[in-house]
C-alpha cells in the first residue's frame, strides 16, 4: 500500500471531507490496496477544473449533421494524433544543440590549420560549443517529466531512436566541448588535451547538429515526417548560422572575422534555400502545409526567413565595422532561434488538425510510401 | 502449416516464444473489436478504470454524442466511440435513414510499435504476450513515444511526468485471466485470446456479416497484408464505414519505416557543413 505524505496516521481523507478521496479513484487509501497498473499515476492535488465544461472547443455542429461531411470526414473534428508535450525547453536546445555541434566542427577544422592567428577563433567556438552543450542538455533535462531520470536515456544503445542516438552524441560533446574549452590554451599536457578534446567535439558536433531533424521527421505528426528530407539540411543550416552568429558578436581578428562572415553567408544560403525545400515537399498536401504559413508557427517562419535574408544581405555588404558584424550576428542568431520555434510549433498544429493526417495517408505518402501497399479501409 | 510447426518446434527448443517482426510469436495475445455488435454501455472503459486503479480525467460534457470520453490517454485506456450517422447500415431500412456506429478503441500493440521504436530508455518493452509494455519505473518522461504513435493512443500525465497507455492487463495476463475490459464486455465486442484464433473468427465474423447484407463490413489492421505500415495489429477492428469516422488513420505508418530518408539526408547536410568549414578556414587565406 502507497501512503501520500500527509495521509498518515489521522483521520482518512474521506473522513476529512476532502474532495480527494483516492486522488480521483474513490479507492480510500488507508482501506483499500492501491496496487493496480495505474495505481501509482499522479494526479493534481487541486480538482478545480476538472469539472463542468471542456477544456477544448466543441464541435460546433448538432451530431447528427456528421453526414454533410461524409466525403470527407473525421470525429467531431478532434485531433487523431496527440500533441507533442514539449515545452519550449525542446525548440531552445535545437537551437543551443545546434549552434554548439556547428561551433565544435569549425573550430576543430580551424584547428587543423594549426595557424597562429585563428587562436582567438578556435577558443571562442570552443566556448561556444561548452556552453551550448552544457545548456543544451540542461534544457533537454529540464523538459523531462521526470528530470531525476535522465540517466536512463544512457541505460540501452538504441538505433531505432533517434532521441537515444542523440543522447549519446551530446554525451560526448558536452564533456569533450567543455574540456576542450578549459584547456584551450595551446602547448603543453594540457594544451594536447584541450586539443584531442577539440577534435572529438568537432566529430560529435557534425551528427549534433542535425540529428534534431532526423527526431522530429521520425514521428506520426503529418508535417514533419512530410518534409523528412528538406528537415536535415534546415536545420543544419541554421546550426551553421547560430554558431557563425554567435561568433559574430564575440571579439575576432581580420581573419577570423572573414572566415566568420563566409561560414555565415553560406549558413544563411544554405538555410533559405531549405526552408523552400521544406515548403515544397508538404505542400503536396495542403493540410499539411497549411502550419508552415499559418498562425504562430507560420509568423515563426516568415520572421526567421526574414532574418535570416537581412543577416545574408548585411554579411554581404562591404566595409568591416564592429556595428555591422555585429548588427548581421543578431539577425542570424534571431533567425536560427526563429526557425526551431516556428518548425516545432508547426508539428503541434499539425497534430492537432485531423484531416492533414487523413489526407496525408489517403494520398498514398502514409504506408504506402514506405511499403508500396496501401493499408485496408473498405471491404 | 510447415512454417507454424518449424516456429513451435524451435520455441520448445529454447522455452521461450520466438518472435521477429511482422510474425506474432506463439503465445501472441489480442483484441478483436467487433464493432458490429458495440452497444456502447462504456462497461470496459469502467472496467478498466476499476481493475487498474486509474485516476478519473475530469468530468465534462462534451456534446459530442454519448461520448464524454472524448479519447485515449494517460488515464484512459479504452475510449467508446459514439458515431450518429444519417445513413443507414448495409440490409437495414430505416425510417429516416440512420445507424449507430459505436467503437471501443484500445491501444494496439502493433506489431512495429511507434512508441517502441522511439523509446530511448528502453522503458516500452514487447512482452512474452507479444503486447507492448510501459515499465512505469524506467519512464523518465521524455515524450517521445507520443509524437511516435500513428494512433494518437499513448500520453503523458501532466502531473504525473510519465507515458502510460493500455498494458493488455499484463498483471491479468500473467495470471492467466482475460483483460478486465473483455471480461465485463456484455456483447463480446471486444474478444480477446490467441491472435491466432481471433484471426479465425474475425474473417468468419465478415464473412457472416456480408451474407446478411452488411457488404460493407471489413478488418481493420489484422495482419501484415492488411496494413503493411505497422505489419498488423494485435488489437485489430471490424468496421462498417471509413477508418477517418472513428478517428483511425487510413493508412498508417511506423515513423522508423521512414527514416532511412532523413538519415541520409542528414548524413549529406552533415558532410556538407564539413566542407563549408574547410572551405572558409582553407580557402583564400591571403589578404
Amino acid at each position: 500500500m502507497s501512503l501520500r505524505e500527509g495521509d498518515g496516521p489521522g483521520p482518512s481523507p474521506h473522513e476529512r471531507g476532502s474532495p480527494n478521496r483516492g486522488e480521483g479513484r474513490n479507492i480510500d487509501p488507508l482501506r483499500g490496496l492501491l496496487e493496480g497498473e495505474g495505481a501509482q499515476q499522479a494526479v493534481p492535488i487541486e480538482r478545480a477544473g476538472s469539472e463542468g465544461s471542456v477544456p477544448f472547443e466543441v464541435w460546433p455542429l448538432p451530431a447528427s449533421a456528421d453526414g454533410q461531411a461524409r466525403e470527407d470526414p473525421s470525429y467531431y473534428d478532434r485531433p487523431v494524433l496527440k500533441e507533442p508535450v514539449w515545452k519550449w525547453y525542446v525548440p531552445a536546445y535545437f537551437f543551443c544543440g545546434g549552434a554548439a555541434g556547428a561551433a565544435a566542427a569549425l573550430g576543430a577544422v580551424a584547428q587543423l590549420a594549426d595557424r597562429e592567428g585563428l587562436h582567438g577563433l578556435i577558443t571562442r567556438a570552443r566556448w561556444v560549443a561548452a556552453l551550448g552543450g552544457a545548456a543544451g542538455t540542461a534544457l533537454l533535462i529540464e523538459d523531462l517529466g521526470k528530470p531525476r531520470r535522465f540517466f536512463n536515456m544512457l541505460r540501452v544503445f538504441r538505433p531505432s531512436s533517434p532521441m537515444n542516438l542523440g543522447s549519446w552524441i551530446l554525451s560526448t560533446l558536452g564533456p569533450a566541448a567543455a574540456g576542450s574549452a578549459v584547456f584551450s590554451s595551446p602547448g603543453g599536457v594540457t594544451g594536447g588535451l584541450g586539443d584531442l578534446s577539440g577534435m572529438v567535439a568537432g566529430v560529435a558536433g557534425l551528427p549534433l547538429s542535425g540529428y534534431t531533424a532526423v527526431l522530429l521527421s521520425n514521428t506520426a505528426v503529418p508535417v514533419w515526417q512530410q518534409t523528412r528530407k528538406a528537415l536535415p539540411p534546415l536545420f543544419v543550416a541554421s546550426a551553421m548560422s547560430a554558431a557563425a552568429s554567435l561568433l559574430q558578436l564575440t571579439e575576432l581578428s581580420n581573419e577570423e572575422e572573414r572566415i566568420v562572415r563566409r561560414f555565415a553567408i553560406l549558413a544563411a544560403a544554405g538555410d533559405l534555400a531549405a526552408e523552400v525545400a521544406v515548403e515544397r515537399s508538404a505542400a503536396q498536401i495542403e493540410r499539411v502545409a497549411r502550419p508552415l504559413h499559418e498562425g504562430t508557427s507560420g509568423l515563426l517562419l516568415k520572421v526567421a526567413k526574414a532574418c535570416t535574408a537581412a543577416s545574408l544581405v548585411v554579411n554581404l555588404l562591404p566595409g568591416r565595422r564592429r556595428l555591422k558584424r555585429g548588427l548581421a550576428g543578431l539577425l542570424g542568431t534571431v533567425g536560427s532561434i526563429a526557425v526551431k520555434f516556428g518548425i516545432t510549433e508547426a508539428g503541434k498544429a499539425s497534430a492537432a488538425d485531423p484531416r492533414a493526417t487523413f489526407h496525408h495517408q489517403r494520398a498514398g505518402l502514409g504506408g504506402a510510401e514506405a511499403t508500396g501497399r496501401p493499408a485496408v479501409t473498405a471491404p | 502449416m510447415e512454417e507454424l510447426l518449424a516456429r513451435t518446434l524451435a520455441t520448445e527448443a529454447t522455452g521461450l516464444p520466438e518472435r521477429k517482426h511482422g510474425t506474432p510469436g506463439r503465445h501472441a495475445k489480442g483484441f478483436f473489436t467487433d464493432t458490429t455488435v458495440c452497444i456502447g454501455c462504456k462497461a470496459c472503459e469502467v472496467a478498466c478504470k476499476e481493475w487498474n486503479q486509474l485516476p478519473d480525467d475530469g468530468l465534462y460534457f462534451t456534446g459530442m454524442s454519448y461520448d464524454n470520453t472524448v479519447d485515449l490517454g494517460a488515464s484512459t485506456w479504452r475510449h467508446v466511440s459514439f458515431v450518429e450517422r444519417p445513413v443507414p447500415l448495409g440490409g437495414q431500412e430505416t425510417m429516416q435513414g440512420f445507424s449507430w456506429l459505436l467503437m471501443s478503441d484500445v491501444c494496439k500493440h502493433c506489431q512495429r510499435a511507434g512508441c517502441l521504436e522511439n523509446c530511448p530508455t528502453g522503458a516500452i518493452v514487447r512482452t512474452e504476450f507479444d503486447s507492448v509494455y510501459v515499465q512505469p519505473d524506467i519512464c523518465n518522461g521524455c515524450g517521445y513515444c507520443i509524437v511516435g504513435c500513428p494512433f494518437g493512443v499513448i500520453d503523458r500525465r501532466e502531473e504525473d511526468g510519465r507515458a502510460w497507455k493500455c498494458t493488455l492487463c499484463y498483471d491479468r495476463l500473467k495470471e492467466d485471466m482475460t483483460p478486465a475490459c473483455a471480461k465485463a464486455c456484455p456483447t463480446d465486442s471486444i474478444q480477446f485470446g490467441d491472435l491466432d484464433d481471433l484471426k479465425e473468427r474475425a474473417r468468419r465474423r465478415v464473412g457472416e456479416l456480408h451474407d446478411r447484407g452488411v457488404t460493407e463490413a471489413y478488418l481493420y489492421g489484422v495482419d501484415e497484408a492488411n496494413q503493411p505500415g505497422t505489419e498488423g495489429l494485435n488489437a485489430f477492428f471490424l468496421l462498417v464505414d471509413k477508418p477517418e469516422v472513428y478517428n483511425l488513420p487510413p493508412d498508417p505508418v511506423v515513423p522508423t519505416k521512414k527514416a532511412p530518408e532523413a538519415c541520409a539526408s542528414m548524413a549529406a547536410s552533415a558532410v556538407a557543413m564539413a566542407v563549408a568549414a574547410f572551405a572558409v578556414v582553407f580557402g583564400g587565406r591571403s589578404r
